[in-house]
């Protein structure tokens, strides 16, 4: 299936099926309803067979180049059918999962999350370790059944509503920092796991705190081998800054697309639109480069920092036009509409923050990129 | 299609004619490797290479004028550029006069004539002129290496011109100034990285401090959006596409002049380092054919008329 086709033909798909797919609610909705949406996205697209192209076959797939999985993230996010974040997920966690587990487990674990049976959420930062995520303590101890894990979690996107968690904890001692750390992938229901969502800023509870009290996890439930839990990271990470964030640049197009039609007139300053439409421009052209290189095979690791960098930067641009342009609606105003803006107004502060801050991906693009050498 | 290792062979004797000669001998080394015969066959490969190369090493070259003559269609040995910091055409007709009012690269001033393009309603026209005709004033400037001249005159034309695709040319333009830009701005991050590894201070490189990495990180993001939307550009070079990718690529050059000349301190400020040069020259090429801040407001007046965004980048 090359990319053309698939473009020609998931865009009919998705025209002729507009109604079955539109969200049940109006505007942004919070964020269980935006959870529901996008499993009853993933079910017909999956059974449409759409988002099974891009993924091999050993987890149901259909093969073919991961172009066609970015095609229909772009395609539901700018149709507004799906809140882009959110269905991200498996994008970040399914390519290094199949890569480091066992093929057993990704074969019969896999297909449930694309298909949207499933939610999974990523249990990496700790109380203590936010950004230096190779000191993190939440502990799994060897039992004779299995790992016994006990710690803390926090900034854990939908955990209360996952029924899996890719886990990252200590098998080793803490001074092995990154060397003893395993991943684990977790049942959400197993006794011990207790989750308390986090309120935010923007008023959904898109993340919580997580908390295991000596939890039972099988052994053939460890992601790769003891030890490669800092591998999997590192491979993970690079999907967290490049694949998920194409579709971003599809939902930053539509909406300023959307807000150039909603400002009155001489609302919106030439210059200042010119230059967010320029970097919104410039962001999907540096993400559209990454994505090829991607499906290319290249190794990216750090140069997606940059990738990151620039999304916070534009996406704040544009949300901070928005908030210039139509004061009222954003920061006063109820309504769908208007409680829409206000929320991704709000969320979009946190983007030079979550998924690696600003400042550590600029020590990974100074120490990594520009090889200045070690900061300390 | 060229092949890639020819590619690289061409890269490699670019590259070592833009370090080794500028000006007429710089000419003369294009002329003989056909770098105008590589753009005409693919100018996503031999605009970039070359004008990568010339921001790099400062050089000048009659290359602007030739894409630029190449693109009108209409053989000249020069263009007279828009005035500094537009993108219009240098002319306009009056009845049978010529009046010229623009600017001229180093090449320009030693040519025998010129090409001139004027506005005449809803096209285009271009008549070459004897250089003699008309007025050129060396300005030094604020980048004396670059050579500009200003051009002015009032000529008698005979015939009515041949009608030239503006536009397009200047989209070329915009995206060959565009790579010198990023060239130069390039090479300004790498003299400020190599100057942070090795000022001591406080017993440690400057390097160290997180202020200093944190600026050249930013810069390094800045020129890889304007890159990514000069690679872009070339997938559908369209006056729109050029417009963002010259004017990303001029505030990048920004962006790099100001971060890097800090990092510096104050040897980038004196002329016995080299960063001078490349300060001087990208604010000088960032006005040249559409300054950032024009080209910007033009595209959010456009979108404002139409009320829609250009069309996005497809995958």
């Amino acid at each position: 299936m090359d990319l053309d086709t698939f473009r020609k033909s998931l865009d009919d798909w998705l025209d002729g099926h507009a109604d079955e797919l539109a969200p049940a609610y109006p505007g942004h909705g919070t964020v269980e309803l935006q959870v529901e949406q996008i499993a009853k996205v993933r079910h017909l697209t999956h059974d449409a067979g759409w988002a099974r192209w891009g993924w091999p076959g050993q987890v149901g797939g259909l093969g073919g180049s991961g172009l066609l999985r970015a095609y229909l993230s772009e395609a539901l996010s700018s149709r507004d059918l799906v809140e882009s974040g959110l269905y991200s997920m498996p994008e970040v966690l399914g390519p290094s999962f199949i890569t480091f587990a066992r093929p057993e487990l990704s074969a019969a674990m896999v297909p449930p999350l694309l298909r949207g049976d499933e939610v999974w959420c990523q249990g990496f930062s700790e109380p203590g370790t936010g950004s230096n995520l190779g000191m993190l303590t939440c502990r799994a101890a060897r039992a004779e059944d299995g790992w016994r894990v006990t710690g803390q979690k926090v900034w854990t996107s939908l955990a209360q509503m996952a029924d899996r968690c890719v886990l990252l904890a200590r098998t080793g001692t803490l001074e092995s920092a990154h060397r003893g750390i395993t991943a684990l992938f977790v049942d959400m229901a197993t006794p011990g796991i207790s989750v308390r969502p986090l309120d935010t800023m923007h008023g959904e509870p898109e993340f919580c705190e997580v908390f295991f009290d000596d939890v039972p996890v099988p052994f053939a439930r460890t992601i790769g081998e003891e030890g490669q839990g800092w591998a999997f990271a590192m491979d993970l990470l690079p999907y967290e800054r490049s694949t998920a964030l194409w579709q971003r640049a599809a939902f930053l197009h539509r909406r300023l697309q959307q807000l150039v039609e909603a400002a009155p007139p001489g609302a919106l300053d030439p210059t200042a639109l010119g230059e967010v439409a320029q970097l919104v421009h410039a962001f999907r052209a540096r993400s559209r480069a990454t994505q090829h290189r991607l499906a290319a095979g290249e190794d990216l690791g750090s140069v997606t920092s940059i990738d990151k960098v620039a999304l916070a930067t534009v996406e704040q641009a544009v949300f901070d036009l928005a908030e210039e342009t139509l004061p009222d609606e954003v920061l006063l105003a109820g309504g769908p509409g208007p409680e829409r803006w206000r929320k991704e107004f709000l969320y979009s502060r946190a983007a030079t923050i979550y998924g690696g801050s600003a400042e550590i991906q600029r020590n990974i693009i100074a120490r990594r990129l520009l090889e200045l050498g070690n900061d300390r | 299609m060229i092949d890639r290792d020819d590619l690289e062979l061409f890269e490699r004797s670019l590259r070592q004619a833009t370090e080794r000669a500028t000006g007429a001998e710089l000419d003369a080394a294009l002329a003989d490797l056909g770098w105008l015969d590589v753009v005409q066959a693919e100018p996503a490969a031999g605009i970039p290479l070359l004008f990568d190369l010339v921001g790099r090493s400062l050089a000048t070259s009659s290359a602007l004028d030739r894409l630029l003559a190449l693109r009108l269609g209409v053989g000249a040995p020069a263009v007279v550029l828009p005035a500094i910091g537009r993108w219009e055409a240098p002319g306009a007709v009056d009845g049978d006069r010529l009046v010229v009012a623009g600017l001229g690269t180093a090449n320009l001033a030693g040519a025998p004539s010129a090409l001139v393009v004027a506005a005449a309603r809803d096209r285009h026209l271009a008549q070459e002129v004897d250089t003699t005709s008309l007025d050129l004033h060396p300005v030094p400037g604020v980048d004396p290496a670059l050579g500009l001249v200003r051009v002015t005159g009032e000529t008698t034309v005979g015939g009515e011109g041949q009608p030239v695709d503006w536009s397009s040319a200047v989209a070329w333009g915009q995206l060959a100034l565009g790579h010198e830009l990023l060239g130069a701005s390039r090479r300004m991050l790498e003299l400020a990285r190599q100057h942070a590894l090795d000022r001591v201070q406080f017993g440690q490189p400057i390097a160290k401090f997180q202020a200093v990495r944190h600026r050249l990180a930013e810069t390094l993001v800045a020129l890889e959006l304007a890159d990514a939307a000069l690679g872009a550009a070339w997938l559908d070079p369209s006056p729109e596409s050029a417009a963002m990718a010259k004017a990303l690529a001029g505030r990048g050059a920004r962006t790099a002049a100001r971060h890097c000349q800090q990092v510096m301190g104050a040897i980038g400020f004196t002329t016995e380092h080299d960063l001078h040069r490349f300060v001087r020259r990208v604010l000088v090429l960032e006005q040249l054919l559409g300054a950032p801040r024009l080209l910007t407001r033009e595209l959010g007046t456009e979108i404002l008329e139409r009320r829609r965004l250009p069309v996005p980048l497809p995958l």
